[in-house]
């Protein structure tokens, strides 16, 4: 494999709220040989169900700016949750689409930026499965995490606007299920797999209860399934489910205390990490069941 | 050279803008112009009568009219110049009425532009040529491709008026898709009690069926074509079987069966329903233990007339026809990819084909409903309409008979199993037709439930049974349905191996894969390529009335054709200059019609032109690096005197 | 004096349509001439400086929309044959709008009226051709 390194985009959650997140994706992808830098001055990506809704030349161009910086590192951007990933690649395939586009946006950056469309956004998922690949993955899987039942959940924008995203149908993914499944883990089937974990299109930011009923019924629906826990690929979903589940607490009186990690903490436990170094400890519901279902975990 | 120029004034359409008698005038001073007269209507009799006598009088042997656009008269003053003895291509129209008084308003201006345009006709009239027709013989046969209902349609009418008819049909029967279905809308007839009368058409004096055969290669030309067929080996021989079925009976092999829609089994050696023509079955060399294991020889061993041939190989039978029909039908859309309704992950979820073969009484479950996953008893229908259809994703046509065999496929649930609850979900019902909109009310009455909207998405649950999303646009609500199985109307596609065929056939398909027809209103059976005409779905969804229809008019199309013994073409054909052409083939790539091949000649290559299949596009020899290649009637001297007239400098 | 423009139109489409805006009785300048082919895939580029040549101020050819061809795929022709003229006249110096190609149905009347009315005002903005009376 070509040795790459990638524009690191932090975002808004990761950094505030979810530090493990960044900590096990860089960590991971060094040890599978994939660098990444920091992005200095790397701002909002903006969210695009709040910004774009709005004003979509102004989310342009704050996403533009953001690219830029990669332009300027002379890197591809890797994203770590599905929201930064599809404000970024959308516009970045907006701006290429359309060079009238792409002067206004020019007008607004200038004269200290200027969107050249030199680079591209990528997110961690194409990273591991493209870059690295799965057969890579495999050798340095050191403790397999044979038995364990994961409810997969890919979140919206990864997929869709299929057209736009350019990974295939958004029906039936199985890029996640198979990163998942290398670990020796399993991706059991759930009801609805495919729905929103609630957090999306602003719906959070509006209606917390309708948001946190959504999140309620993909929780419940996997935990029928019988899954261990649940994994995302997206710091977004990755808050609603973990942070959310306080929530449900308090709005439903629920508890359902279902462990939440993001691949690359799964990957890391299965790459033979500590839990700790994985940030997992940082969370709102314990991952101890987790640990404690693969022998040799804990 | 002594050409008349004839301005008409047509009325005031043309004399109201334009000073005639000023372009008359003018007319007089070109080179070569030895009359030029104007009249209120060139196109009367007197009108005509003036040409014919200056014909006469002034032995004219070119003729120039300044009147209306060709397409309205061109054909009435070279019919005149025939008629008096002349050549009709040394003629030309000026169009000063579409084309000038009629969208110009400045009269100055537009009886300038008249002269320039008499100018343009005169330079062009001065170099044309004398043409003639080309005379061709035809042969008075026809091929039918598919024999569906279509084409039992077809070659029933063509047959009957006394023409030989070959018919040609892949699988090992004719009969199509109509013959898997359960009963027809708007009648509820039985498909094959319907058809089987059709079917005998194999004991007609004037047809010859050639099954699970395929057009291997068709050579020639508009009524002289030669077809190759490949007779597949059916490792039956045809002359001695006499269809008892015993080897299907003792056969141990069973296979799915494509033609239930994989819900029941058939033999190795098969025919494909009862009621088969012909009544051969065939044996099936890929899953045969004769043929994957070297053992078995039941079929051989059991059959009393000893018709069975292992080592019997395919055929190529070559016929001469001088029409072809294209009846191939169309292929049910395969939902797979259509990953929210499940299709193949969810056994209850069926085809529309599936379904009928579900129901039908010579189907896999002798027509006792039955669910494929369990075998239970189904209470709670859904039938999805538009699946592959009216679909940006997919298809974005509409596949036109889905709605009214999915309301008939209810109705009849509702007759039958009253207790049962029919959701239909559907875009639009489109139920045009005669005495579709009725059937359709009646299915309402019988308590069929339809709802207007897309189903987001089929649900697999625990129990095999399904749980659809939906919204119904008509109350704006949003709600799930469980029901126990579910149907897709999938789309019509056009038949497997279309592609295939047009290639053989040099015919043309739409951007929708069905073959094109040449006109779609005017010409709707006709292909561009003269000879060879559509019927039924090879040329878009349709149901079995307007099928029939539809056939009938391409066997009435195909007998004008094949009704005389020759015919004659335009003479408008590109021919290449054999001492100029190096054979390069920039010609031939350009060439939509396979009219020019690249032959031997003296020791080099040149390009052919073969001017019965040439449309005279003239795409040719634009291509053509050497200047080798012309076209008559449009020759570049022809052309570029036209520009230089335009410029005043002719 | 008026420019002078060259139009070649196929039969089957884009002469019909010229017909039916003639039927319909729209309105568009008169500094158009038609040459009628059977397809504008007929057309050389040899036409289109022939007529430059001889001092038009603007040639236009028009054939079937892309799919339409009568003849299948001449239209296609047409469009490659105009692209390569369209460089040439780059290279010779010849302002390349003074070339166009339009695709007009038969049903497209008002269209072709349209399309020629706006040639011919764009034309009239360059000014004549600088071959004119040259040859």
């Amino acid at each position: 494999m070509e040795e790459k390194t990638y524009a690191c985009f932090l975002g808004c959650v990761i950094p505030n709220r979810y530090p493990g997140i960044e900590l096990s994706t860089v960590k991971m992808l060094r040890e599978l040989g994939v660098e990444s830098v920091d992005m200095p001055g790397a701002g909002c990506c903006p969210a695009p169900g709040v910004f774009g809704s709005f004003d979509l030349k102004t989310w342009l161009a704050l996403a533009a700016r953001n690219i830029c910086i990669a332009e300027e590192l002379g890197c591809d951007i890797m994203t770590m949750c599905n929201g930064c990933y599809g404000s970024l690649q959308e516009a970045d395939h907006l701006l290429k689409g359309d060079p009238l586009l792409k002067d206004k946006v020019n007008e607004i950056l200038a004269p200290e930026m200027e969107y050249k469309g030199t680079i591209n956004v990528k997110h961690q998922v194409e990273i591991f499965t493209d870059d690295i690949g799965i057969e890579r993955i495999k050798e340095a899987i050191t403790m397999p995490l044979d038995g364990l039942r994961v409810g997969v959940h890919y979140g919206c924008h990864f997929l869709k606007p299929s057209a736009v995203r350019g990974h295939g149908k958004a029906e039936r993914p199985g890029m996640v299920d198979a990163l998942v499944e290398v670990t020796g883990a399993k991706s059991v089937e759930y009801k609805d797999k495919m729905m929103c974990c609630g957090f999306g299109g602003g719906v959070r930011t509006r209606d917390i209860e309708v948001a946190l009923d959504i999140t309620k019924e993909k929780i419940t629906n996997m935990l029928d399934a019988g899954v261990d826990c649940t994994v995302n690929p997206c710091a977004s979903c990755h808050l609603q489910f973990d942070r959310g589940q306080v929530e449900i607490e308090h709005i439903f009186g629920d508890r359902f205390n279902l462990p939440v990690l993001y691949y690359s903490q799964l990957l890391g436990l299965a790459m033979g990490h500590d839990p700790r170094e994985l940030g997992m400890h940082k969370q709102n519901i314990p991952t101890d069941p987790v640990l404690d279902k693969v022998e040799g975990l804990k | 050279m002594n050409i008349g120029v004839y301005v008409c004034h047509c009325g005031t359409n043309i004399a109201g803008v334009i000073d005639v008698e000023k372009v008359t005038e003018y007319a007089t001073t070109l080179d070569g112009v030895v009359v030029a007269r104007n009249y209120k209507y060139m196109c009367s009799d007197p009108g005509k009568d003036l040409i014919r006598s200056d014909i006469k009088e002034n032995n004219l042997d070119r003729v120039v009219v300044a009147a209306c656009s060709p397409t309205m008269h061109e054909k009435t003053y070279r019919d005149v110049m025939e008629e008096m003895g002349g050549n009709p291509f040394l003629f030309e129209m000026a169009n000063i009425r579409e084309q000038d008084s009629w969208v110009h308003t400045d009269k100055d201006m537009a009886t300038e532009k008249a002269y320039d345009l008499v100018r343009m006709a005169v330079a062009k009239v001065r170099r044309n040529e004398p043409l003639e027709r080309i005379e061709i013989p035809v042969t008075q046969r026809a091929l039918i491709i598919g024999g569906g209902v279509a084409g039992m349609e077809a070659s029933l009418d063509l047959a009957e008026q006394g023409y030989e008819v070959i018919m040609v049909e892949k699988e090992q029967s004719i009969g199509g898709h109509m013959s898997q279905l359960t009963k027809t809308f708007p009648t509820l007839d039985c498909p094959m009690c319907i058809l089987a009368p059709k079917m005998a058409l194999h004991e007609h004096k004037n047809i010859t069926i050639y099954s699970f055969s395929e057009i291997e290669e068709v050579s020639g030309y508009v009524g002289n074509f030669e077809v190759s067929i490949r007779k597949k080996a059916k490792s039956v021989i045809e002359d001695l079987c006499n269809g008892c079925g015993l080897c299907q009976e003792k056969c141990p092999t069973k296979v799915l069966s494509v033609y239930d829609g994989k819900l029941g089994t058939r033999k190795a050696i098969y025919t494909l329903f009862p009621q088969a023509v012909p009544r051969i079955p065939v044996l099936d060399r890929e899953n045969c233990l004769m043929f994957t294991k070297g053992t078995c020889g039941v079929c051989k061993k059991v059959c009393p007339t000893d018709a069975i041939d292992y080592d019997q190989q395919d055929e190529i039978i070559t016929e001469k026809v001088g029409a072809i029909i294209v009846a191939t039908g169309y292929a049910e859309y395969d939902p797979t990819p259509i990953e929210e309704y499940g299709y193949g992950r969810y056994k209850n979820v069926l085809t529309g084909l599936q379904f009928e073969r579900l129901t039908n009484a010579s189907g896999p479950t002798l027509g006792v409903l039955k669910r494929p996953s369990d075998g239970a008893t189904p209470k709670r229908f859904a039938f999805i309409q538009c699946v592959g259809s009216r679909d940006v994703n997919t298809q974005e046509y509409c596949s036109k008979v889905c709605c009214m065999y999915t309301v008939k496929n209810a109705r009849l649930l509702r007759d039958e199993h009253p207790e049962s609850e029919v959701y239909i979900f559907y875009t639009d019902v489109r139920s045009a037709g005669k005495g579709y909109e009725e059937f359709y009310k009646i299915s309402q009455e019988k308590g069929v439930k339809f709802i207007r909207g897309r189903v987001s998405e089929v649900v697999g649950l625990p129990d095999d049974n399904l749980l659809l999303r939906t919204e119904d646009t008509l109350t704006g609500d949003v709600y799930e349905v469980e029901v126990d199985m579910a149907i897709l109307a999938c789309a019509l596609l056009p038949a497997e191996g279309s592609d295939k065929l047009r290639d053989i056939l040099k015919i043309s398909e739409g951007t929708d894969g069905f073959f094109m027809e040449a006109h779609p209103k005017l010409r709707p059976v006709d292909t561009l390529t003269d000879g060879i005409y559509l019927a039924g779905c090879a040329q878009g969804p349709r149901d079995i009335a307007d099928t029939v229809v539809h056939a009938k008019g391409a066997a009435s199309g195909a007998s004008v054709l094949i009704s005389h013994t020759k015919m004659s073409l335009d003479p408008i054909s590109a021919y290449s200059d054999e001492s100029v052409c190096r054979g390069c083939g920039e010609c031939k790539l350009v060439c939509q019609f396979g009219a020019i091949e690249i032959e031997p000649l003296n020791g080099r290559l040149i390009a052919k032109v073969n001017e019965v299949l040439c449309k005279g596009c003239g795409a040719c020899v634009g291509a053509c690096c050497n200047g080798a290649m012309s076209i008559r009637h449009f020759k570049d001297e022809q052309i570029n005197s036209m520009i230089e007239a335009a410029m005043e400098v002719a | 004096m008026e420019p002078k423009i060259v139009a070649f139109c196929c039969k089957w489409c884009s002469s019909a349509g010229a017909d039916l805006a003639g039927t319909s009785r729209m309105k568009y300048p008169p500094n158009i001439r038609i040459i009628r082919v059977m397809c504008s895939g007929r057309i050389e580029p040899s036409y289109i400086l022939h007529a430059l040549e001889l001092g038009a101020d603007g040639v236009i050819i028009t054939g079937c929309h892309l799919g339409d061809c009568h003849y299948i795929a001449g239209n296609e022709q047409a469009k490659k044959r105009v692209e390569m003229t369209t460089e040439l006249l780059e290279t010779m110096g010849i302002d390349p709008r003074r070339l166009r190609l339009e695709w007009i149905s038969a049903s497209e009347g008002a269209r072709f009226a349209s399309v020629m009315t706006d040639f011919v005002e764009e034309i009239k903005e360059l000014g004549h051709s600088p071959l004119g009376g040259v040859s």
